[in-house]
């Protein structure tokens, strides 16, 4: 790791100037950064500590605003929450699902949404697009735990947990930059490879997010399932998040079906969540959505197995969700 | 003491090595199976314990001294090339740079055979090419980015087959084929053992690189004092490294000091000298300041060793009453770019089960990757996967009972060496384990014929191993005026507990409490020879030596104690705690009343092993049975239950006892299910040096764990009666896993780790 300074910033306004005046890099929690600055992946010159900004660490929920959970609540802090886990089941339970406790003490909600790829060639050194690099080494290499969705030409999946809840739940990303204000909806924040294979969000120097704000939860019912090989501290080979609805009429509505570890964003599966309005609480039914929710996968070489994985995990999703 | 050379030969991790030994004419009376002990066999906590956990233990890896330097060393980048110019100037132009070394600046000092400390010639990635020292470890770190190395590259090969096959890349002149031919072994004749058949099964099994991955990185600190050099290493072997690291430098033993307090495990990865405690000795000696070089946790995975992978041909013949008429293994692994630990792994075959008609042939080729170095019962994992493996098949084809099937062709003797065993309880041990893990109630009749998606199945596997030890092994007993000993031994406590069991057996025979003796393991300077901790050999090497100095040394006690009760010697005994007068038991005088008569005298007893009982063969033998869940729609295992029931002589203490049987089951459930190393197919270099990538098992993998211990003290192998645990707590462990999975999910996967993807494709379901 190279010498850096170290810089509390006093208010989101100083924050911004901080890391726009030299290459700079914003610390939360640290538990990815450090990471990322231990394997010489990021050297910044200056490390902006967040930390010390006020007002940024609170957890607020209202009847008719929803919930706002500031960017340096700590993942801990969220799993825990009585109002999270009450109204907000999967958001409380892929909390608890990040890493090890010692990781969800530290690591902060923002600082999820925000890490860098966990791709094992990003983070090796190895030729990668993302990093600059002339061609993508999953692509014809070891790829087990790449993308079937939403590839090309980089096969990345999206490591956050949390995000795949949040976006079922329809959340936005609140940002504070050198040019004021904005909010955007969570699944706009992440840049599909596509469309630039160089950027994971949308934000710009000097931006930071201020919160995550999510619609209220008006009976809507939800479970995440995270698959990972090990038990503790291991990122997802696929997760799904279900947000839904019970109508009077005993069938869903509404509602999203989302993946996580198996594209470079969070995946929306449009079609899958369409399905879920009118589906019957049944295996057959959600064994259609499910397989709705993986149509156009295209597996790489080696992971030709997530596709079935993942179908299990959204049928358990549902399963979960309805029984709560 | 008087004594007489012998030539021993025993089993060191599973190469037969032979010793000549210095060893007592009297031999210490063995301590009988029904002799009550007191505080052997007992369990008593680590005396190091305290030390471990609260962080007071100084390791290697934490021995600071004054003005002491930083070593780092860079390596190459490529899987094959050649140095063809190395450019040290911006790194020494680094404030804080103090020197770097390469090959136009350090003797050409032979490594691995063929090669050098530093060999223009780099054969893998993480091979050595320079190192640089500085003030500190950041700024040694950073210059290692500036050295400018050219380097060319030349063709690799990272795939054993490939690397067999004509036109492969070469690493070494003698070609990729270790030896030029393959390790063979007959027994009989196979051919006609397979005719004489009802049923032959034929199979290939595929089991992974898989790395040591202990705690403590590999780390020493060299300082030299005028001409005498003091090295602190985290080693396995801190004889042998002295040994070695004095013939490099030609320095007489007596200069070179080697410290090993604790140790934050090797597992195989610590076994002699390397490369970086010859670099630190020599740059501190030329900078005149002490030198520390410990590696990041990444190069590690490149070069400190591995567990080979496996390609195993197997090929079983039984008759229909289930006698085994045949078994033949055809093996292939790498041992990596150079020559440091070969790939075998037939043991299990020659060795467990009786059969007149057996083959092995195994080879092993050079990569360009990592070289192999043993790990934890080098080959046996491996090996026993696909044997315990294809004999369910067999067992199955027969309609028979898998463990029946075994016992059908229990091995009485050593057939490769045919002799006897010093013990064997290995029947005892499949019936108490078939009996804790519920065998007959609980296994399914038809494999995966549970119903629903979650699966539960068991299965069993059967293990052997030497760790009978021998000599040379010496410890000596050092008794003063305040009755508190000083026990001294030249092997090392790796994380074991041997310092415990050090202690046991001398207050065992001394009579006072664990507190009142010090044991010191681990310094050239301090303790007398004791052997590398490797092939579970340390316990029953130098316990017997420490009986036997304590036994010398209380007689010697004796004889102040009969000052004081002004008696003749000969007519006091011992009992645990005093001598008493035969005539007047009720005479007598404590084991402190009598030391307390040594005043400013001592007594220093240095007692011997023995040697090994002639004729006889010394093994441990097991079997641990395994519950697991199968997930058939994710293809997870979860392990359930392992029941590991063992023989293995006399526990001397059943709690660290324990822990070495839940370290090697938990090493190998990590083996059967998680671990893997990972290289890129195209450009040849590892992808997960780290610690999430490379998953070892964490708590939430631990399954219950129970131990049983099913034999009696095995005198015959050694006066204390113990046979080393290290090893065979990990042999069975992933070949029972497998065997369960099977039994669970009716479709057996011949390939480890069994991972949820090898599950669920075979199921046909990706
Ligand atoms: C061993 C290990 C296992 C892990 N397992 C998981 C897992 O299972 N699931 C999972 O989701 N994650 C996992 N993580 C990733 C991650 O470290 C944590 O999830 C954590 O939430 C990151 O938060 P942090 O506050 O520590 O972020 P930091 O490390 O402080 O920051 C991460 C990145 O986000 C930027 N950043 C931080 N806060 C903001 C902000 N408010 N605005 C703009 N940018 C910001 C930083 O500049 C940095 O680039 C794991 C990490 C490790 C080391
Ligand atoms: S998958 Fe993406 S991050 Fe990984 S190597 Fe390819 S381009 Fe780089």
């Amino acid at each position: 790791m190279k010498n850096f300074e170290h810089v509390d910033a006093r208010s989101l306004a100083e924050a911004s100037r901080l890391l726009t005046e030299k290459p700079s890099v914003a610390i939360a929690g640290g538990q990815d950064l450090l990471c990322m600055m231990k394997d010489g992946l990021l050297e910044p010159a200056r490390v902006v500590n967040l930390k010390s900004i006020p007002g940024l660490s609170r957890i607020v929920y209202d009847e008719a605003k929803g919930l706002s959970i500031g960017a340096l609540v700590t993942l801990s802090e969220l799993e825990e929450h009585p109002a999270v886990r009450q109204l907000y089941p999967a958001i409380a339970q892929a909390a608890g699902l990040v890493g090890s406790p010692q990781i969800r003490n530290l690591g902060t909600a923002g600082g999820n949404l925000c890490q860098k790829p966990r791709c094992w060639y990003y983070r090796g050194h190895f030729p990668c697009l993302r990093r600059g690099g002339d061609y993508c080494s999953a692509a014809a290499g070891q790829n087990r735990y790449h993308c079937i969705l939403g590839g090309d030409p980089c096969y990345m999946v999206h490591p956050s947990d949390l995000a795949v809840p949040l976006v079922a739940f329809g959340a936005r990303v609140e940002i504070a930059g050198p040019k004021g204000r904005r909010s955007v909806p969570l699944e706009e924040f992440y840049i599909p490879p596509r469309v630039d294979v160089t950027r994971e969000t949308i934000l710009r120097p000097g931006e930071v997010v201020t919160a995550i704000v999510v619609p209220p939860a008006r009976g809507r019912i939800s479970a995440f399932v995270k698959f990972a090989e090990r038990g503790a501290w291991d990122f997802a080979v696929a997760s799904v998040a279900v947000v839904v609805q019970k109508g009077e009429d005993g069938k869903l509505m509404g509602g999203r079906v989302v993946l996580g570890g198996v594209a470079p964003v969070p995946w929306l599966a449009p079609k899958a969540s369409e399905a879920l309005t009118g589906s019957e609480l049944s295996e057959a039914a959600f064994g259609r959505i499910a397989e709705l929710a993986l149509e156009g996968a295209q597996p790489l070489a080696q992971n030709g197995y997530k596709v079935p994985l993942t179908k299990s995990l959204v049928r358990k999703a549902l399963r979960m969700a309805v029984n709560a | 003491m008087a004594k007489k050379l012998v030539r021993s030969v025993w089993d060191f991790e599973n190469e037969w090595v032979e010793t000549v030994a210095e060893v007592p004419e009297r031999l210490p009376e063995p301590w009988a199976p029904d002799r009550p002990l007191r505080v052997a066999g007992q369990k008593y906590p680590r005396v190091d314990g305290y030390q471990r956990v609260s962080g007071d233990a100084r390791y290697a890896f934490d021995i600071q001294l004054p003005r002491m330097l930083h070593g780092k060393i860079l390596r190459s980048p490529l899987p094959h090339a050649r140095v063809k110019q190395i450019r040290a100037e911006k790194a020494l132009a680094l404030p804080g740079v103090v020197a770097v070394f390469t090959h136009e600046n350090i003797p050409p000092i032979p490594w691995y055979g063929d090669s050098f400390l530093f060999d223009p010639h780099v054969r893998y990635e993480g091979d050595e090419v320079a190192l640089v020292v500085a003030e500190s470890e950041a700024v040694a770190e950073e210059a290692l980015g500036l050295i400018e190395v050219d380097y060319e590259p030349l063709p690799f090969v990272i795939d054993p087959e490939e690397a067999l096959a004509a036109g492969a890349p070469k690493l070494h002149d003698e070609g990729n084929l270790w030896n030029g031919r393959p390790n063979v072994y007959e027994r009989g004749d196979v051919e006609k053992g397979f005719q004489e058949a009802d049923v032959v099964v034929e199979d290939t099994f595929r089991t992974q690189v898989v790395h040591h991955a202990q705690l403590e990185v590999h780390v020493c600190v060299a300082d030299w004092e005028g001409d005498q050099l003091t090295v602190y290493e985290t080693t396995q072997a801190t004889f042998s490294v002295q040994r070695s690291l004095a013939s490099i430098l030609k320095l007489p033993l007596n200069k070179v000091r080697v410290v090993n307090y604790f140790m934050g495990g090797g597992f195989g990865s610590k076994l002699g000298l390397e490369k970086q405690t010859v670099l630190a000795a020599l740059a501190a000696k030329q900078l005149g300041r002490p030198v520390r070089i410990a590696n990041p946790r990444k190069d590690e995975f490149l070069a400190m060793g591995n567990r080979p992978s496996s390609i195993q041909k197997l090929k079983v013949g039984a008759k229909r009453d289930g006698t085994l008429t045949a078994i033949s293994l055809w093996s292939l692994g790498p041992g990596g770019a150079y020559r440091s630990a070969g790939a075998e792994l037939g043991t299990p075959v020659r060795e467990i089960y009786k059969c007149p008609n057996v083959r092995t042939e195994e080879s092993t080729v050079y990569i360009n990757a990592g070289p192999a170095r043993p790990k934890r019962a080098p080959g046996h994992p491996q090996g026993t996967f696909a044997l315990e493996s294809i004999l369910d098949e067999v067992a199955e084809k027969l309609g028979m009972d898998p463990l029946e099937f075994r016992l059908k062709n229990y091995a009485e003797i050593d057939q490769v060496r045919n002799r006897p065993y010093t013990s064997k309880y290995l029947r005892e041990a499949y019936e108490a384990g078939a009996k804790a893990i519920g065998w007959y109630e609980k296994r399914n009749k038809i494999p995966g014929s549970g119903v629903g998606p979650i699966k539960r199945g068991i299965g069993m596997a059967t293990q052997i191993w030497g760790g009978g030890g021998g000599p040379p092994a010496y410890a000596t007993v050092e008794i003063v005026s305040d009755g508190s000993v000083i026990v001294r031994s030249g092997s090392q406590d790796i994380g074991g507990g041997t310092r415990t069991i050090v202690a046991q057996v001398a207050a065992e025979e001394l009579g006072i409490p664990m507190d009142r003796v010090t044991v010191i393991m681990g310094d050239t300077a301090l303790c007398p020879y004791g052997p590398t901790s490797g092939g579970s050999v340390t316990a029953a090497s130098i316990t017997p030596a420490v009986l036997a100095a304590a036994v010398e040394a209380r007689e010697q006690l004796k004889g102040y104690a009969a000052s004081a009760l002004n008696v003749p010697a000969d007519q006091l005994a011992w009992e645990p705690g005093r001598f008493f007068l035969k005539s007047d038991p009720g005479k007598s005088i404590s084991f402190e009343e009598a030391a307390s008569r040594l005043r400013s005298n001592m007594i220093v007893v240095t007692g011997a092993r023995g040697p090994n009982p002639e004729g006889y063969t010394i093994n441990s033998f097991g079997a641990q049975f395994a519950e697991v869940e199968v997930d058939t729609e994710t293809g997870r295992v979860r392990v359930l239950k392992i029941v590991a029931a063992h023989s293995v002589g006399r526990l001397i203490n059943p709690l660290t006892g324990r822990c070495q049987f839940e370290g090697g089951i938990i090493m190998g459930l990590g083996f059967a299910l998680l671990e893997n190393r990972w290289m890129d197919p195209n450009v040849g270099r590892m992808i997960n040096t780290n610690l999430h990538d490379y998953r070892v098992p964490t708590m939430m993998e631990i399954p219950e764990i129970e131990v049983i211990i099913v034999s009696e003290p095995d005198t015959k192998a050694n006066p204390v009666g113990g046979i080393g645990i290290g090893e065979p707590a990990i042999i069975p462990t992933a070949a029972a896993i497998a065997n369960a999975v099977y039994n669970a999910i009716g479709v057996r996967v011949r390939e480890l780790p069994i991972t949820p993807y090898r599950v669920l494709e075979a199921l046909g379901k990706a």
